[in-house]
């Protein structure tokens, strides 16, 4: 797994690729928490590179979003794979986390969502 | 196909590649590969960090083999009896606040098997999982054997 963080107003953005696995999901984790630690609890998680997702994957965004949110924020993801898609569906994750297309359509979103708060 | 492993999380990555390869030359779907090495993994996982009661070196077997179009895998491990069935699954309805950490990995091998079987055979649980090698679409890929 690699992660590549950007910040693109309005969010901080974070490509994750390759394999979000056991070994792997507490490095996720770990950033995600020191993204939000830093203050910015509008975060992206760019999925388009990203081959694989277990369950211990799947806690580290359950945690990550738990904290956007305590601190007034939202994470989004985009760019999820079918395969990956099916794991997130079958999780219910998508009742707490919104799915975009593109890094631009997550933007866009976030951009209306925080101008109307 | 058989893989041995170790009871540490770091060779299931090799497994995983592996499985890709034997489900890759034999005709099943990329999504049903995924899924199924998705379960194994989970499988692994649980039994790696919660199965034993000593912090010994122990062995893990993998075993796949195609039944038809189905794809067959045996998960065999020494550790203690363990029955992925009788344990509850998490509140998938659930919003970002309620929802809970944990017991999502067992739930994904029961939600994306079409069969998971269990028994306890001379001193192991073996866990068997089956599923049809049909892609997304329902196309019913050629048989390659």
């Amino acid at each position: 797994m690699e992660l590549d963080e950007q910040r693109q107003d309005p969010l901080a953005t974070v490509a994750v690729s390759g394999r979000v696995d056991g070994a792997t999901a507490p490095v996720l984790e770990q950033r995600l928490k020191a993204v939000v630690e830093r203050g910015d609890c509008n975060v992206l998680l760019d999925c388009a590179e990203m081959d694989y997702i277990s369950s211990a994957g799947l806690r580290a965004l359950l945690v990550g979003a738990k904290s956007c949110q305590q601190n007034g924020g939202r994470l989004v993801v985009c760019g999820l794979r079918p395969a990956c898609k099916t794991v997130f569906e079958v999780s219910g994750f998508f009742s707490f986390i919104d799915c975009h297309d593109t890094r631009d359509d997550a933007l866009l979103a976030a951009k209306a969502r925080l101008a109307g708060e | 196909m058989k893989i041995s492993l170790n009871n540490d999380t770091g060779e299931i990555r090799g497994a995983a590649e592996r499985i890709d390869a034997y489900c890759a030359s034999h005709g099943v779907p990329a999504d049903v590969a995924y899924a199924i090495n998705l379960a194994v993994d989970e499988l692994l996982t649980n039994t790696i960090d919660y199965g034993y009661d000593d912090d010994g070196a122990h062995g893990l077997e993998i075993v796949l083999r195609m039944d038809g179009s189905v794809v067959v895998v045996e998960v065999a491990d020494d550790a203690r009896p363990f029955d992925s069935s009788r344990t509850t699954a998490p509140d998938t309805a659930a919003g970002l606040e309620e929802r809970s950490i944990g017991g999502l990995g067992l739930f994904l091998v029961h939600e994306l098997m079409d069969e998971v079987g269990y028994r306890r055979d001379g001193g192991r649980n073996i866990v068997t999982l089956r599923k049809r090698a049909v892609a997304a679409g329902g196309r019913r890929v050629s048989d390659s054997r």
